[in-house]
């Protein structure tokens, strides 16, 4: 288990190593000068110059980068700021810490992704798990057409419906904001309910209709079919045996689909006006705002080989021939 | 050019117009009338008399409540030195006092710039290259302390640091040239700046001297830099998060691109304010919200929303029909106004060289259905001047009469191309790469089919794109660009985007235009002191250009379109930045 | 078919035989499944008893209907595309329509069944200790503890080594043989009166084969349980079967005793699978003979016989009836087979050309009018069909099987 960790650290270590490097080289290779973006009408050749100065992107890319890196540890002392480790630089768009925005911005994309990934699982592998259940009738006819809900509509469309039936017209759900757990629990639980719903939405399909699948095969595997002559009732078997057996495949695709919901959560936080990780991407995307780019994306793939790495343990736990 | 969002710059500059990704949709037909009007004759210079405070009341107005702004950007910058976008300059307003500022009446909407912290707006001497200022009496900070006049020339002062570079570089320039910080390098090395340029020699008076003579220094004095800074209070770029306040309002709590939040100032006094009413207690801005989720609260008004406007953004584009077709339900609470934004058509004369050529394509412009592409009349109204209708001397000049034929006239367009000798024309069109730029992309090159002229369509990356058309040796013959007046006055339109003897990459000179004419006329009219005067000679020289030149072709005005929630009143508009007035607001 | 008690005296089990009341008793059993392509008729009109302590082999080729045959007493098979009609009845209580519950009290307590492939027979999700364990808490209500200790104990009963260690193990940590003999414990836990086993030996290498037969034999011994054993090898019928009954495209083709099925096959198919199997003893220069041809398609069998494509005899009967007439399973007694060469015939041709191909003395050549066999005989094709299977040297005609039928 230490081995495994201590590899899997290592490779991820030299993966965001690699990231950081490649969204410097591309940054570098549009044809964008953040500060013609930032000087407005005060473009003159010297105030360029400054402004080069000031956000150090007069030193060489390969500087910059060694910089960069070099400051995550170390912090770094900047000239439109001081900057403390770990150090992600300054906001081109507003000075800030870029730490210090994706701390604030952090609980907002993980509450979306947390509780969107419980309702999609909850949802989507129980709807798998009642048509592999009801095989072939009405039931499994009803549940995948309700899983197929989420196939065919999109976030931003759905979205606003939701807000427009659930609360503008019923009231029961608020519109969304975002959440502060430690001083509002129960209004941050409120606030991400229907963003996390919405975005769930888009994943029941593929989650009801994979578990299906896998019930189905799973239920025709032989160490079942020895459970059931075991004597074993039918629901035991279903839940203790083939959903065992089906539950490895699952998190496989949950782990592949991290990426997605990371992605789903862009579409969702824009859609319901909340400030994550996500939007924060758009934003410095659109702003040319390479150390916020470099910071979301460096943090997204933390946090997907975190969550990866949690997975893979997630494995040895739930089969015993895995060992770590 | 004063940007929406100055790091924005290159997706938004272009005004309303690329603030979304949205397609319009084609839009349907015109809209109901949009309400806008030329607000040009409305803004004029005010008296000492209107300089005292208080602010004229609205009618029915009660003090109270919290007024929320929902903004498709972040504020990005609280230092009000670094404020050049729409949402930082009108939003330094409810915590930062300037010289000079600008009254609206809350019935008629007519605006005046009046003294804001000064009596009036400036006493010119020297053949307007000495202005004067005196403090009103009884002004405070936050914390009760007095302003004085040397706060002012601090807050000068800071303008010259090395950090301080997004925000305008008027009144620098005009003390120290254009390479100011050769000449001085800010208050953080112990040096102050000379009292040949700034003295104070009273505890209430600033005088600046000017290197030449500039009659428009009253204006120049209402930018959001134009202030006081407190210098035990000045943390350098730390004041860039929590500026110390002389308004209204005091900063309670910022997160940055996400919200700002304030509260009431007690020693800000409204007997010495006369542009701010300041109503409500808290204003909650909520920041980075995207356009059609804003749109859409707005529109539905529920819960806190119906107390929510949006100072700056407009309403998505695919909501504005909705919102014009359904008078009974967003009339009452719909503002339809122009911004100082003009849109217009770059003809790149450095590819082009033949006038007759860019008459021909002014003359095949379809602006009409272009107006539509974008998201029709809510987006803006067909003009075809280079001065806006909100600029001081704005008159409408049309010399190829496209008011009267907005569809293009390929007819005539062919004529003088054949006149020419021009037989067979390709152009490259470049656009933003986004959909409705892509539908304006297509109607043009169709358009221009029917003048016989072959448009290849060159998409750009839209976040790139004032970098890449603003090179001096682009490879492209026709874009879009919009630019906007920083005070209602065209030196700040005319000068920049013609004058031709500074032409560099990034100079938004956008159509490289470079004529002897049209310079020494700039020279000319720039040292026209009398502004009346000065603003006439300016529309003719812009419909002179337009007519002879043919650079640019204006198409749009564009508008501030969006409604606000039921349960606030007061809600004037504030024509000189194209934003809402938070002045007036109130919780009803 | 009914396989009626053979009078031979056997010492275990005690329970009385000849009674009349079978513990199994199939009747016209036939199953079919639903296929994109059509009907398969995996088992057609199948039917046999079982006594108590008695051992049936059923033998046929792959996709004969052995494995379905047994999925359908144990109620096992998915009702969604599978029709299952007949008698079932076990102990005098009807299987077949038996609600869900009362079948689920059957399956693992009274009858069992031991499958062919125990790695992905066995979960590999829980250990070996607990997936014996659960049936035994179901079908006794034992405590957790208690069934732990059963668990063991049946580990310790097949022989596997340590059972107080090994009894938290996964299956993927056993050994083929190792993981076998758990399947068995498994299937033994709650001491099933009937066993069902599904070729639980093919998967296994030769000398866990002969441990695990043994095995069997010896449970059986102690607990007088009822066992079908399915096998596609003569040699293990030889070693531990009563009774056989040999299977070809869902039909039974023929039945009898050991003896008779290994001695006096009358069968073509028969003759043909006894002619597969190589044999230690016999002259190195008789040649092996596969039966030619591959099973039918149950999808469209073939008219008459179901045989008939592959038999050598066909010739023999006259007319084409073989191709057009399907022959019915004439029984004498517990003995029969379904061929229309008639007996004499049959007789004839096992002695003539069968028999010495076989590498056995033409003297033997009548076996329906001979005794048993003398000590020379070949053991594997004649076993003592009254021996105590459990008290014979298992291991020369185990090591003559592995060889043939790997």
């Amino acid at each position: 288990m230490l081995r495994f960790l201590v590899r899997r650290v290592l490779a991820a270590v030299v993966i965001l190593v690699l990231i950081s490097a490649v969204t410097y080289v591309l940054f570098f290779a549009l044809p964008i000068d953040p500060a013609q973006l930032s000087c407005g009408k005060s473009c003159t050749p010297q105030n360029i110059a400054l402004i080069h100065r000031n956000l150090g992107l007069d030193k060489p890319v390969p500087v910059q980068w060694w910089d960069y890196v070099s400051g995550v540890f170390t912090g770094r002392h900047l000239p439109l700021g001081n900057c403390p480790a770990p150090c992600l630089g300054l906001s081109f768009t507003n000075d800030t810490p870029i730490w210090s925005t994706l701390m604030d911005r952090f609980p907002t994309t993980l509450s979306l992704g947390v509780g969107g990934a419980a309702i999609f699982l909850t949802v989507g592998v129980g709807l798998g798990l009642l048509s592999a259940w009801r095989q072939g009738r009405l039931t499994d006819r009803i549940a995948s057409a309700v899983s197929l809900l989420g196939q065919s509509v999109q976030i931003y469309f759905i979205g606003p419906l939701a807000i427009f039936l659930f609360a503008d017209r019923l009231g029961w759900l608020d519109a969304g904001h975002d959440p502060d757990w430690s001083s509002d629990p129960v209004g941050s639980l409120s606030g991400v309910i229907l963003p996390c719903l919405v975005m769930s939405v888009i994943f029941w399909s593929n989650y009801s209709r994979q578990t299906r699948s896998l019930m189905i095969e799973q239920l025709s595997e032989e160490h079942v079919r020895t459970a059931r002559a075991k004597g074993m009732g039918s629901a035991y078997v279903f839940f203790r045996y083939a959903l065992r057996g089906a539950m490895g495949p699952i998190i496989t695709i949950f782990g592949i689909d991290l990426g997605s919901i990371l992605g789903g959560t862009v579409i969702t936080e824009s859609t319901f006006g909340l400030h994550g990780l996500g939007q924060l991407a758009v934003s410095a995307v659109l702003g040319t705002d390479l150390p916020m780019e470099m910071g979301v994306m460096l943090f997204g793939a933390t946090a997907i080989v975190a969550f990866n790495i949690l997975i893979d343990a997630c494995y040895a736990f739930i089969d015993p021939r895995i060992r770590l | 050019m004063r940007l929406r969002n100055a790091r924005y710059a290159a997706v938004l500059a272009a005004g309303a117009l690329s603030l979304t990704a949205c397609s319009a949709g084609g839009g349907g037909g015109p809209a109901a009338d949009s309400g806008a009007k030329a607000a040009a004759d409305t803004i004029t210079v005010g008296t000492a008399a209107d300089s005292v405070g208080p602010a004229t009341p609205v009618p029915g107005a009660k003090k109270g409540g919290t007024v929320y702004d929902l903004e498709q950007e972040g504020i990005n910058h609280l230092d009000p030195a670094q404020a050049y976008t729409q949402e930082t300059m009108i939003v330094s307003q409810l915590f930062a006092r300037t010289l000079t500022g600008y009254r609206i009446d809350p019935k008629t909407g007519a605006t005046k710039l009046v003294g804001d912290l000064a009596t009036d707006t400036g006493e010119p001497s020297d053949g307007d290259r000495t202005w004067t200022f005196h403090l009103k009496s009884g002004l405070k900070w936050q914390d009760g302390t007095a302003i004085t006049s040397d706060q002012v020339k601090y807050g000068f002062e800071r303008l010259y640091a090395s950090f301080e570079t997004e925000g305008p570089s008027y009144v620098q320039t005009w003390l120290s040239g254009t390479d100011f910080r050769k000449a001085y390098q800010g208050p953080y090395g112990g040096k102050s700046l000379p009292d040949s340029s700034i003295a104070t020699p009273d505890s209430k008076t600033v005088v600046f001297h000017f290197l030449a003579p500039h009659s428009d220094a009253p204006y120049a004095m209402a930018l959001p830099d134009a202030g006081p800074v407190l210098k035990s209070k000045d943390t350098r770029t730390g004041y860039d998060n929590a500026p110390f306040s002389d308004g209204p309002y005091k900063i309670q709590h910022y997160d940055s691109g996400k919200e700002l939040v304030l509260n009431r100032n007690p020693y800000w006094d409204a007997k010495s304010d006369p542009i701010r009413q300041a109503y409500p207690d808290t204003w909650d801005l909520q920041l980075d919200i995207s356009q059609l989720n804003l749109t859409q609260r707005l529109m539905a008004e529920s819960g806190q929303d119906k107390d929510a406007l949006a100072l700056v953004a407009p309403a998505d584009p695919s909501q504005t029909e909705v919102i014009a077709t359904d008078p009974a339900k967003y009339k009452s609470r719909l503002v339809s106004q122009y911004q100082p934004y003009v849109e217009v058509f770059n003809l790149n004369t450095s590819r082009i060289k033949d006038v007759k050529v860019r008459q021909a394509i002014a003359y095949a412009m379809p602006i009409k259905q272009v107006q539509t592409a974008l998201g029709g009349s809510p987006q803006g109204d067909l003009g075809t001047s280079l001065i806006g209708p909100t600029v001081a001397g704005h008159q409408a000049s049309d010399p190829f009469g496209k008011l009267a034929t907005p569809q293009g006239d390929p007819a005539k367009a062919k004529q003088l191309l054949a006149a020419a000798g021009v037989k067979h024309l390709t152009l490259t069109f470049a656009y933003r790469n986004e959909d409705r730029w892509q539908t304006v992309a297509r109607t043009l090159q169709n358009a221009f089919s029917k003048a016989g002229i072959d448009l290849r369509l060159k998409a750009v990356d839209a976040t790139s794109w004032y970098s890449q058309i603003s090179k001096v040796d682009n490879p492209y013959d026709i874009y879009v660009t919009s630019w906007s007046a920083d005070w209602p006055s065209a030196s700040t339109v005319i000068p920049p985007t013609m004058d031709g003897r500074l032409l560099a990459d990034g100079d938004p000179d956008y159509s490289h235009l470079d004529d002897s004419h049209v310079n020494s006329e700039i020279d000319r009219i720039n040292k026209i002191t009398d502004l009346k005067q000065q603003a006439a000679q300016w529309q003719a020289l812009a419909t002179d250009i337009i007519k002879n030149d043919t650079p640019v072709v204006p198409y749009l005005y564009d508008k501030y379109y969006n409604v606000y929630g039921d349960g606030l009143g007061g809600v004037t508009y504030n024509t000189p930045l194209g934003t809402i007035n938070p002045g007036s607001v109130y919780v009803k | 078919m009914t396989t009626v008690t053979t009078p031979q005296p056997r010492p275990e089990p005690p329970a009385p035989r000849g009674t009349g009341d079978p513990f199994l008793s199939v009747r016209d059993l036939r199953v079919r499944f639903a296929t994109e392509d059509g009907e398969v008729r995996a088992v057609d009109g199948l039917s046999f008893d079982l006594e108590r302590g008695r051992t049936l082999g059923i033998v046929g080729e792959s996709g004969s209907g052995k494995s379905v045959t047994n999925l359908a007493v144990l109620g096992l098979h998915d009702p969604r595309g599978t029709t299952v009609s007949g008698r079932v009845t076990l102990d005098g209580q009807e299987l077949l329509g038996a609600p869900r519950k009362r079948l689920e009290k059957l399956r693992g307590a009274k009858m069992s069944m031991i499958f062919q492939d125990s790695l992905t027979a066995l979960s590999p999700y829980y250990t070996v200790g607990r997936q014996i364990a659960e049936p035994y808490r179901k079908h006794t209500g034992a405590s957790r503890h208690r069934a732990r200790q059963r668990a063991v104990e049946m580990l310790g009963r097949v022989g596997i080594p340590q059972p107080q260690r090994r009894v938290d193990d996964f299956p993927h940590q056993f050994s083929g043989g190792m993981r076998q003999r758990a399947m068995i414990a498994l299937a033994l836990v709650c001491d099933p009166q009937l066993l069902i086993a599904d070729e639980p030996t093919t998967a296994l290498d030769v000398t866990v084969q002969a441990q695990i037969l043994d095995l069997l034999k010896d449970l059986q011994r102690q607990t007088g349980t009822s066992i079908v054993f399915v096998t596609h090898d003569l040699g293990v019928v030889a070693d531990v079967c009563d009774d056989v009954l040999v299977m070809y495209a869902g039909r039974c083709v023929e039945t009898g005793t050991v003896r008779d099925i290994l001695k006096t096959p009358e069968h073509p198919y028969s003759w043909g699978l006894l002619s597969s199997i190589p044999r230690l003893k016999a002259p190195v220069d008789v040649p092996l003979r596969p039966i030619p041809g591959s099973p039918p398609s149950l999808l469209d069998p073939p008219p008459g016989c179901p045989f008939h494509p592959r038999c050598a005899f066909r010739d023999e009967v006259a007319g084409d009836r073989c191709a057009t007439e399907r022959p019915q399973l004439l029984l004498t007694g517990a003995r029969g087979s379904a061929c229309h060469l008639d007996g004499d015939r049959k007789r004839a041709i096992f002695a003539d050309r069968i028999r010495p191909a076989l590498g056995r003395r033409p003297e033997a050549a009548s076996p329906a009018a001979a005794g048993p066999e003398g000590p020379d005989a070949d053991r594997t094709a004649e076993p003592e069909a009254d021996r105590t299977v459990a008290d014979e040297p298992a291991a020369e005609p185990e090591a003559d099987q592995g060889e043939g039928n790997r």
